[in-house]
């Protein structure tokens, strides 16, 4: 009950654009956590986790807000014309903050935003249907050699993750395949599994299960390391292509905010992600923790922002 | 099978998961029937409540809330012409009208049955062959869901006014409108002149509660007259009896036939199938003019048809961990969260939990007949309440729940706004569903038939060369001259008349 109540008298206090007045200890309201995805999707059922559990570290209720729209952008674009209080934080992702804004015409830019942690990340799980006419990753490309766009691929949106990943491969393995985006992860999937596709790559969450019941198979995964929890399924790397290719969520806050206030915000996450509730949910939903705190994850970001101009760069994108 | 239904009836036939649904349905029933909130926001804020609730009792709590939401709609919509959801406005059509001749018991507790019956089919569907059909529905790909749009457009168009021309123009609009904002295949912008709040397109819940609601209000505002005749209270009210529900059986069937089917489509929902039920049901009934007059016939039809798709929704989910809409998004990341993790290994690894919920989905239907029974006593005296004190908290909650969706203040622009044109529309006699309907549909239909163009290299005989698909244009094809040849002979039949 404490909670709701929490929750209408922020939304209030949030909603008349309370006014700071002295420079006390920050925070000194409650701090809306901005996801720029529609409810239901892994961003909010993460974002639900963390605000349930952000009050003990922040001193304050973290609101969350769902302001879904244009794929991510509508969030975005209002965060940056909005104050650079720290009051109001964003939970972002490659595509909104590393590769969109470069590629297309967005009502907002890189940089007006600042990193402020990275909670976790997870590769992308390339697979194939099960009647695929290949199994691994030098069959896959052999046959896309072979016959030039007859591949054809599930892919979520244009200059999705999905996208992106195929882009890279495409790229590497000098190789030409369809892609036909359908919107969503939810619907790519669909028709992979449904074999009027013959690929896909998304996240072990999500394709774990299929490649365990066989229903999928399992071609290579975009990371360093294997993913613990599909041991069997290589790296692209061990496979013989360097695709490395991270889908991370991460809070940032918009451009000015003051650095103490950065730098408490990445501590005090830095301290919510080893809390034993945040844990317990966050096994129960099928992810992990890979935090990284506002400086480590600024490097990642500018490496990141780098590879991806250089992959657009290339495919003419 | 049975051992599993056995353990899961075991696992769920506690007081606390019992308590934890009834307590979801009346929830339910109360958001579902103010118009503005949804069973969508509903389950969304409620749902990290449930992270921390054992198994047993927050999953039984949220499907209580989704159940008694969808069935809630209903009342509002016959009850003072206000569906709070585009899923009941096809229920608001007959069930209103019955309402004004002073039946508006009779149509609740039609509404009531109709749900309830097709409820308990569909959920019977989900336990027996959820696999199976799931299998087929992953067959439906960019052409079939080409053609269902089309077929869900034309079904709208034609049936939810007196002009199949107003229905067009109406759907056209709404076209028109779902253009705006974020192209869905290569992200360009469209019709949003550089303004932020329009990249997302025009939000339909806002839209919706302004052009089924705000509208209606604005039309009593202007009446003065009280919510409903005196004749809504007379004492012996008419109410629905055997012979209602005995002839409306086979449209009930066919209605859940049809929920079923399209709920198991993992993009299709309640919005569509109500709409093609109501179609076919009137093509089909005994008495197609009586519809949209306040046909009980009608009523059964929308009601049965929006109520079967709920447990057929839950297919894809659970077996595939695909949701349909955001509903079942909302509810697949509840499960997640519960450990329990929709997809091919979930019957495997949690099946007495699984068949758990399934008894369970059984047992709040029986519930949902209880306390429908209850609201509909309670509720239909909320036309009791002096027009000067239901109608501005009515607005009030327009402007609440149009909010809540995006947390925009822009949304509340589009809600005035589709308010004072569906005040137009209605004045004018222009359908206001097909537009509203059209919004919904026209992306994925743009999706669809861009995709199916990728697939085909461009080539247009994709759309009869796969055998669903080629099936669905021959229905449509069918229907559409049914409607001509109807159309003819009512021009005929005038035209002898005259002589």
């Amino acid at each position: 009950m404490r909670t709701i109540m929490g929750l209408a008298v922020g939304a209030i206090l949030g909603s008349l654009g309370a006014t700071a007045t002295l420079a006390q200890e920050f925070p000194e309201k409650p701090i809306r956590f901005v996801t720029p995805y529609p409810p239901g999707g892994s961003h909010s059922l993460h974002a639900g986790i963390i605000t349930t559990v952000a009050e003990a570290y922040f001193g304050q209720p973290m609101i969350s807000v769902i302001r879904a729209g244009g794929g991510g952008v509508v969030a975005a674009a209002e965060m940056a014309q909005g104050e650079a209080d720290g009051y109001t934080v964003l939970f972002g992702d490659p595509t909104i903050n590393s590769l969109r804004p470069q590629v297309e015409d967005l009502p907002y830019e890189i940089d007006d935003f600042v990193p402020v942690a990275r909670i976790n990340y997870s590769p992308a799980v390339f697979v194939a249907a099960a009647d695929a006419p290949f199994d691994d990753l030098d069959g896959m490309i052999a046959y896309a050699k072979e016959n030039p766009d007859k591949l054809v691929y599930s892919s979520d949106n244009k200059n999705g993750f999905t996208y992106v990943a195929f882009e890279m491969l495409k790229l590497k393995t000098g190789t030409q395949m369809k892609g036909i985006e359908f919107g969503g992860g939810g619907p790519a999937i669909a028709q992979v599994l449904g074999g009027n596709t013959m690929a896909y790559a998304g996240a072990p969450s999500v394709v774990g299960d299929h490649i365990e019941a066989g229903t999928l198979k399992a071609i290579c995964a975009t990371d360093l390391e294997r993913w613990e929890k599909l041991p069997d399924v290589p790296t692209c790397q061990e496979e013989g292509v360097d695709i490395v290719w991270h889908f991370w969520r991460g809070v940032l806050a918009k451009a000015g905010t003051p650095e103490d206030r950065i730098q408490m915000m990445s501590d005090a996450f830095g301290d919510l992600v080893q809390d034993e509730g945040f844990l317990r949910l966050i096994n129960t939903i099928n992810s992990r923790v890979g935090y990284l705190d506002a400086d480590a994850f600024g490097e990642l970001l500018a490496r990141e922002q780098k590879d991806l101009k250089e992959l657009y760069d290339a495919i003419g994108g | 099978m049975l051992d599993l239904l056995a353990q899961g009836l075991a696992l769920i036939m506690t007081p606390e998961s019992i308590g934890a649904a009834v307590l979801g349905l009346g929830a339910g029933i109360v958001v579902g029937a103010l118009p503005g909130l949804t069973a969508t926001m509903a389950v969304a804020v409620l749902a990290p409540f449930t992270f921390f609730l054992d198994t047993t009792i927050g999953i039984p709590f949220l499907l209580g809330i989704y159940k008694g939401a969808i069935y809630g709609g209903s009342i509002p919509a016959i009850v003072i012409n206000t569906p709070g959801t585009a899923a009941a406005a096809a229920t608001a059509l007959d069930g209103h009208a019955l309402a004004r001749k002073g039946q508006g018991r009779r149509a609740l507790e039609m509404s009531l049955y109709a749900s309830v019956i097709a409820d308990m089919l569909a959920t019977l569907v989900l336990i027996f062959v959820a696999a199976p059909l799931a299998t087929v529905a992953l067959k439906f790909s960019s052409p079939e869901f080409t053609m269902l749009f089309l077929f869900s457009l034309t079904m709208v168009s034609a049936v939810s006014g007196n002009s199949l021309t107003k229905g067009l123009i109406s759907t056209a609009l709404g076209i028109g409108l779902a253009i705006i904002g974020l192209e869905p295949m290569t992200g360009q912008m469209r019709y949003t002149f550089g303004m932020p709040d329009l990249m997302g397109g025009i939000s339909l819940i806002p839209l919706l509660i302004g052009m089924f609601a705000l509208s209606e209000i604005l039309l009593q505002a202007e009446s003065g007259a009280p919510a409903i005749d005196a004749v809504g209270q007379q004492k012996n009210e008419p109410r629905a009896t055997w012979q209602d529900v005995k002839g409306s059986m086979r449209t009930i069937f066919r209605s859940s036939g049809v929920g079923v089917t399209l709920g198991a489509l993992p993009g299709l929902g309640a919005e569509i199938s109500c709409w093609i039920s109501y179609g076919l049901a009137k093509r089909r009934s005994k008495k197609p003019e009586e519809f949209g007059k306040g046909s009980i016939e009608g009523v059964a039809a929308a009601e049965a048809g929006n109520n079967a798709v709920c447990p057929a929704a839950l297919i894809p989910m659970l077996v595939f961990g695909i949701p349909g809409d955001t509903i079942t998004a909302v509810l697949l990341g509840a499960f997640m969260a519960q450990g329990l993790l929709p997809g091919p290994l979930l019957f495997e690894k949690s099946g007495d939990v699984v068949y758990g919920l399934f008894v369970l989905l059984m047992l709040t239907n029986v519930l949902l007949l209880i306390f429908g029974f209850f609201a509909i006593r309670h509720l239909r005296k909320i036309t009791l309440v002096p027009s000067g004190l239901l109608y501005p908290l009515v607005t009030v909650l327009c402007f609440a729940g149009a909010f809540a969706v995006n947390s925009s203040f822009f949304d509340l622009v589009i809600m005035v706004g589709g308010g004072f044109v569906g005040y137009l529309m209605r004045k004018t006699d222009v359908p206001i569903p097909p537009l509203v309907i059209a919004m919904l549909l026209a992306p994925g239909l743009e999706s669809a038939l861009r995709q199916s163009l990728v697939f085909s290299d461009n080539s247009l005989s994709i759309f009869v060369t796969r055998p669903i698909s080629g099936a669905i244009v021959v229905l449509l094809v069918t229907v559409l001259s049914w409607m001509a040849f109807q159309a003819f002979r009512k021009r005929t039949r005038a035209r002898t008349a005259e002589e």
